[in-house]
């Protein structure tokens, strides 16, 4: 028998079915993401739904308790990770940023180097977007909340 | 010729749903027929042959519908 714990059966169903397929799916694209459709954005928005909605369901407070200022902290650590990666292929020799060609760290065959360096930026860009909109959502509950305080 | 006619019924449904959404008078109903135009305009990016932009559009439609819903019932505004 289920337990009645957040909300009634349909929120207890949805949470149980849907968070775990929508987080799931969202690491699949991230790490397919060199050679099928989708990629570091589409992986970052699924990862996010995944939070937002056991967030909507289970409580603010009570699941992926990302704060604020880490979540900001760790969109700028996403951004840095995708910059660090070209200014590696830069110093690596390459021309023009991102060039996979002279990623420094060597991995035979070519089309495996090409691979990991474009996971890499898949991992920054989807880091950056899932706290991005983590953080968004905080700052309109956040700030809404607020105003009903000071009314 | 009949997948030009499945286009042209969805580019209806879009302006249509535009048209619900814009003279709506319930906040709570625009939303969510908000989320049927994000719906609609993923089958028809997936019809013209980019799954990637109808990934994408499908789940910002889902993020987007969230926002708005979060936002309503923090102001507290269902409706009118």
């Amino acid at each position: 028998m289920m337990k009645d714990a957040f909300g009634g059966i349909v929120l207890s169903t949805s949470f149980r079915w849907l968070v775990p397929f929508s987080i799931v799916y969202g690491v699949i694209i991230l790490c397919l993401g060199e050679y099928s459709p989708g990629g570091g954005f589409q992986a970052g928005a699924l990862l996010s739904v995944g939070v937002l909605l056991s967030r909507i369901i289970l409580g603010w407070d009570t699941t992926f308790d990302v704060k604020g200022t880490t979540s900001v902290w760790l969109a700028g650590a996403g951004t840095f990770l995708y910059a660090f990666t070209g200014w590696l292929t830069l110093l690596g020799g390459a021309d023009y940023f991102l060039d996979y060609n002279f990623f420094p760290i060597h991995i035979e065959p070519m089309h495996e180097m090409h691979a990991w360096s474009i996971f890499l930026i898949e991992i920054g860009v989807a880091t950056c977007v899932m706290m991005t909109i983590i953080n968004l959502l905080e700052a309109i509950v956040k700030r809404s909340e607020e105003n009903v305080g000071s009314n | 010729m009949q997948i030009y006619f499945v286009e042209a019924v969805l580019l209806v449904f879009l302006i249509l749903i535009t048209c619900a959404v814009i003279f709506c008078k319930d906040i709570l109903s625009a939303v969510v027929i908000y989320s049927s135009f994000s719906f609609t305009a993923v089958l028809l990016y997936l019809m013209m042959g980019s799954p990637d932009v109808a990934f994408t559009e499908c789940v910002i439609g889902a993020i987007s519908t969230i926002f708005f819903v979060a936002v309503l019932r923090k102001i507290d505004r269902w409706c009118d």
